[in-house]
Parts: C-alpha cells; sequence; structure tokens
C-alpha cells in the first residue's frame, strides 16, 4: 500500500467532531439531524456495521427552544422499579434540574433501539453552556449549521438602531397601544 | 420390487433411507445441538430453515436498495443538493444510472460523484428545480437545457 493510498484510507476512516450550537434550536428537529452525524449516515461509506459515526459536541444547551406549550405539556417518565416508583417530570422542571437532559433523550430516542446506540451516544458531548474543556474543543473540525438562524433580540439593539431602523408610519400621539 | 399391498407400496418411497436423510443432515450441517444430529428434530428446522431462505432473497434486495439509497443521500449531503433533485436532474440530463452505479461512485469515486451532482445542479437550475446554494459554482458547465435558452 502505498503511502498515499494509507493516508487516504486514514482521512476515510477518521472521526470528525463536529460543534453544533443549540441556542434557539428545536430540539427534536436537531436530533434527527445530529444523529446522521452520531451514526455516520452522511458518509458515502455508511454501512450498519461499518464504525464510521463522528463525534458531536453540543454547546448551549439550555438555551434549546422547544415549540409550542411543550414546556408545560411534555412530560418525561422515569420508573424506580419499586411499587409506586413512577414519576413523571415536565419539561421545564427536567431542562431546571439538568439543562443536557431534553436535547440527550431527544437524540437517544430518535435512533432505533440496537446494540449500538449506547455506544453511538458515548460520542455525544453536550454542555449547557459554552465552556467546553480545551481538550475536546481543540478536536473540533467543522461546524454543524443551524436549523433556524437565531435571531437578534429588540432588546440587544441599541437605541440608536431602533430609532433609526425605517418605518411605514407614525402613530399619532393620542394613539393608545394595547 | 413387487408389492403384494398398497401399504406396502406407500411405505417405499423415494430413495435408500440413508441418502434421503443425508441430504437433510448436510442442510443442518451447521445447526447447534439435536437439530443436527436427529432426524425428526432436523427436519423440521431444515423446513424453517429454507422459508426463511426464500423470504431472505427477496429481503436482501430490499436491504441492499436501502443501503445504496442511504449512501446516495449521503453523496448529495456533502455536496448540498437534495437527493430527489439530483435523481430529477439526471434523468433530465440522460444520465440514466441505477442506485448500486451511483452509491459506488459515491464511496469509491468521489470526484466522478461530484461531477455527476455539478451537472445535475445546473440542470435543476436550467429548469427551475430547486434553488441550488453556490450557483457560481456550476457556471463552467453546459448541459442541452442551457444552451437552447441563450
Amino acid at each position: 500500500m502505498s503511502t498515499l493510498k494509507r493516508v487516504q484510507q486514514w482521512a476515510t476512516f477518521a472521526r470528525i467532531w463536529h460543534i453544533y450550537d443549540a441556542t434557539w434550536q428545536n430540539p427534536f428537529k436537531s436530533a434527527e439531524l445530529l444523529k446522521k452525524f452520531l451514526m455516520g449516515v452522511h458518509k458515502p461509506i455508511y454501512h450498519p456495521m461499518n464504525d464510521c459515526g463522528d463525534h458531536v459536541v453540543i454547546i448551549n444547551s439550555a438555551d434549546i427552544a422547544l415549540p409550542g406549550d411543550e414546556w408545560k405539556k411534555r412530560a418525561y417518565f422515569h420508573h424506580t422499579g419499586y411499587p409506586g416508583g413512577a414519576s413523571w417530570t415536565l419539561a421545564w422542571d427536567l431542562h431546571r434540574k439538568d439543562a443536557t437532559m431534553i436535547l440527550k433523550k431527544a437524540i437517544y430516542n430518535s435512533m432505533d433501539g440496537n446494540l449500538q446506540r449506547r455506544y453511538t451516544m458515548q460520542r455525544l458531548h453536550i454542555f449547557p453552556d459554552a465552556n467546553v474543556p480545551k481538550h475536546l474543543l481543540e478536536n473540533v473540525s467543522n461546524q454543524i449549521r443551524q436549523l433556524r438562524p437565531v435571531p437578534k433580540r429588540l432588546d440587544k439593539y441599541n437605541l440608536e438602531e431602533v430609532k433609526t431602523f425605517p418605518k411605514l408610519i407614525d402613530y399619532p400621539k393620542d394613539y393608545i397601544i394595547r | 420390487m413387487v408389492f403384494t399391498t398398497a401399504v406396502n407400496f406407500v411405505r417405499s418411497r423415494g430413495p435408500d433411507e440413508f441418502w434421503r436423510k443425508r441430504r437433510i443432515f448436510k442442510l443442518a450441517a451447521h445447526f447447534v445441538g439435536r437439530k443436527r444430529n436427529c432426524y425428526s428434530i432436523a427436519i423440521r428446522y431444515v423446513h424453517r430453515a429454507l422459508r426463511y431462505a426464500t423470504k431472505g432473497r427477496i429481503l436482501k434486495k430490499i436491504d441492499m436498495r436501502n443501503l445504496w439509497q442511504t449512501r446516495i443521500v449521503a453523496g448529495c449531503m456533502e455536496h448540498d443538493i437534495d437527493y430527489n433533485v439530483f435523481r430529477e436532474s439526471l434523468y433530465r440530463s440522460d444520465i440514466l444510472l441505477d442506485r448500486k452505479t451511483l452509491a459506488n461512485l459515491a464511496a469509491w469515486e468521489p470526484y466522478t460523484f461530484k461531477a455527476l451532482t455539478d451537472i445535475a445542479k445546473r440542470r435543476a437550475i436550467d429548469d427551475g428545480l430547486a434553488s441550488i446554494n453556490n450557483q457560481h459554482e456550476v457556471d463552467r458547465i453546459i448541459t442541452k437545457g442551457s444552451l437552447v435558452k441563450t
């Protein structure tokens, strides 16, 4: 095997580290996207028995955005195994306890339940904020595009920009905005 | 052989018992336990195995097709083009390649596959099939459709 072929082989099967910013992203839609990278479905060499999945580092998981009233309605079930040990935790409560849990469960549930799933999950690294350990961050070589762009909030614009923003009409002085 | 009664005629069927059983035992050779040694048990499991084999011949084709599909979708994702747009554009460009060929190209001949996606993108732009990102990258490619238009 020539040197070129050998290096080509390494490059083909090397694990790539991706980073994904979860700020204001739907965790369930994101899970469908990220599981492809974790399982290696995004590579043309994919095969179910070919261990070609990549690592994914997710940052800012505390800032995910659930659609609709899912924060109040979505319940996560847990059973201790003892009689009467069932408990249902609402999404907002789970997120308060552990800000990485909703994303982790969303990705775990988006994959088929087979023997490979637990090992695939080990290649996932979730952080509630942007503080990623240096030894993980220096591996990262690709950023996954966010599903939806994060809009800039009105209170983040300075007063000058808000004043000079073009508008259609000025409200009359005596107009009451409800 | 002369059969004096119908009962004896029924009992004497097929080839010699040893060879008849041997044919079954050969098929059961890789089974585990009494399934491979005892005839009456072996025959049941051989029948079942043959039924599975019949189903498997169809399932294998379906599985391979799904695998090729997954690989082509992955290749399309690398080059930022939708799978359906890619296939439709290739069809319109008279490039009639099947899933097996496209998957092999995506895995083993990535530059050839990129050329195919470029042609597909050009065709998609010319026919207005879908919005293609980075359109300037396929400016150098000319298809029959773009010649007619200009």
